[in-house]
């Protein structure tokens, strides 16, 4: 098995418009086209409205929810990274619009909930996928 | 009058962190033990059910491993620890039902030995919700977890110690079992000196894998008068399954499926938490026993910690909780294990680590978006 490459996402019709754009170096997030609703995981119609779904701009700014400071290697890859830290970031656009990644160049002891951070599409070793991971923005509340 | 399941038989394989058999062999032996157990022949079963993640044998397998070559109802479930209420609460509908007379219901696993849940060692490409965070490492239950036991530490001011004195009180519980795998002391400062797996949890929030099975043997109230032992009856069960089922994308970390389960459980048997005598929550992670332990009434929010250290939640305290040392120290059957302590308890069968007077049980199963529980009672 190799340890060094990170899991490669397999997309699928419903988030291929995710990872054109990611490939493409934009963050585009899937957006109800009736009630402008925003959809991560991205869904082909509309939960709330039924309506059709596109992939749509966001500006990547939100805020630390929680986060994990990995410290045992249970999933491949970032093995040199160790410790690292994955937050799960709520997003400016909308409430409860949420997107996980890991925090670069984040040293664990100042990353803390609430913490502003931006999105910054990088490559994922081992393949052809670009991803979105966090940088901390702005200085500690 | 109206038909009642019961429960009437539990068995199982000896626990370890190697078993070097199959589960098919495993689920046989757990069966086995059961129909003994309750003095049933094989020939009177007409019923199978089990949960498994693809890690285990099918309910027909095992049902033709101990003698049973026709079923009338048969269950495979595929999920994991949230079905380990729900599996036994269905096949109770089907007796109840008449869809069938005797049912096995059986959790048969190589969960160390064979495949184990916190690793992804095989997660090359990963498909579902999980493509936007497997990329990032991010994969595995004992990482959920941890996310979700930060954002309680942020928002109820919970912490590390308090996880901590429900491991230390779960593995003083398993001293007294001779069946438990971890029975090595263990204290705060030997929890906190335990190692990182995901901050903020450690080595010893985290199930202790293993490989065994458990089967139960159920039937009607009827027939369990013949039977050797003093039959258990299920008072109630409530389930609840949201946002999806999803772990990834939910949204309440520090919430859990008992939110919804725990208030239909209470409305359905007219009982609460003051009740109860024995609570087998589920275990996965001690911070899934803080939040249904809150969600179900037995402390408020954040009180957990002190909850633990007041000694309410042992021998003498309010309620016993995991005496078998539960899923963290007595050996990761799945949830499994938790019915058949719930059974020994209520049938007075628990030796030195008996319950005293213990007619109510509480059985709890799974973690997050969904989950569900079972109320026993000692038969009156």
């Amino acid at each position: 098995m190799d340890l060094q490459t990170p899991p490669q996402p397999v997309p699928d019709a419903d988030s291929a418009g995710f990872w054109a754009a990611t490939a493409a170096g934009e963050l585009r997030l899937c957006r109800c086209a009736d009630c402008r609703r925003w959809h991560q995981p991205p869904l082909e119609r509309c939960p709330a409205c039924g309506g059709a779904t596109g992939f749509e701009l966001v500006s990547g700014c939100g805020r630390i929810k929680s986060f994990i400071v990995v410290r045992h290697p249970a999933v491949p890859g970032y093995l040199e990274d160790l410790p690292y830290v994955v937050a799960i970031v709520d997003l400016d656009e909308q409430e409860g619009l949420r997107l996980p990644g890991r925090l670069l160049d984040a040293d664990p002891a100042r990353v803390d909930v609430g913490r502003a951070v931006r999105a910054e599409i990088v490559d994922l070793p081992g393949g052809d996928f670009r991803v979105v991971a966090f940088r901390l923005a702005g200085p500690a509340p | 009058m109206k038909r009642r399941a019961v429960l009437v038989g539990i068995g199982r394989t000896a626990y370890s962190r190697e078993s070097g058999r199959s589960t098919l062999a495993m689920a046989a032996e757990a069966c086995r033990a059961a129909l003994d157990d309750a003095g049933l022949s094989a020939a009177a079963v007409d019923g199978i059910a089990n949960f498994q993640v693809m890690d285990s044998v099918m309910g027909a397998s095992v049902a033709h491993a101990v003698g049973i070559d026709e079923l009338a109802w048969n269950l495979d479930l595929v999920g994991g620890g949230n079905f380990a209420t729900s599996v036994v609460a269905n096949t109770a509908m089907a007796i109840e039902a008449g869809a069938c007379e005797a049912a096995l219901v059986f959790r048969s696993l190589n969960g160390r030995s064979g495949r184990r849940f916190g690793r992804a060692d095989g997660a090359v490409r990963v498909s579902g919700e999980n493509q936007f965070a497997a990329p990032h490492g991010y994969l595995t239950p004992p990482q959920w977890m941890a996310m979700w036991a930060r954002e309680h530490q942020s928002k109820y001011g919970s912490s590390c110690e308090d996880l901590g004195r429900i491991a230390v009180t779960q593995r003083e519980h398993a001293k007294a079992n001779g069946n438990a795998l971890a029975r090595r002391a263990l204290d705060l400062e030997g929890y906190l000196a335990g190692r990182w797996i995901n901050e903020p949890l450690r080595v010893y929030d985290c199930a202790f894998e293993c490989d065994g099975a458990v089967a139960l043997l159920l039937t009607t109230h009827e027939r369990a008068r013949d039977l050797r032992q003093l039959p258990v009856r299920l008072l109630g069960h409530a389930e609840s399954t949201g946002h999806g089922g999803s772990w990834v994308s939910w949204p309440t970390f520090t919430s859990m499926y008992s939110a919804h389960a725990a208030p239909r459980l209470w409305a359905r048997t007219g009982l609460g938490p003051d009740d109860v005598d024995v609570a087998c929550m589920y275990d996965c992670f001690t911070y899934t026993v803080m939040v249904t332990l809150e969600e179900f009434g037995f402390c408020e929010r954040g009180g957990v910690g002190r909850f633990f250290a007041e000694g309410r939640a042992t021998y003498g305290g309010d309620v016993v909780v995991n005496p078998h040392g539960g899923l963290l120290s007595e050996g990761y059957i799945h949830g499994l294990n938790h019915h058949y302590e719930a059974a020994l308890q209520l049938r007075g069968q628990a030796g030195s680590r008996q319950v005293r007077d213990a007619m109510i049980a509480l059985v709890t199963a799974g973690a997050g978006p969904y989950g569900g529980a079972i109320i026993y009672s000692r038969e009156a």
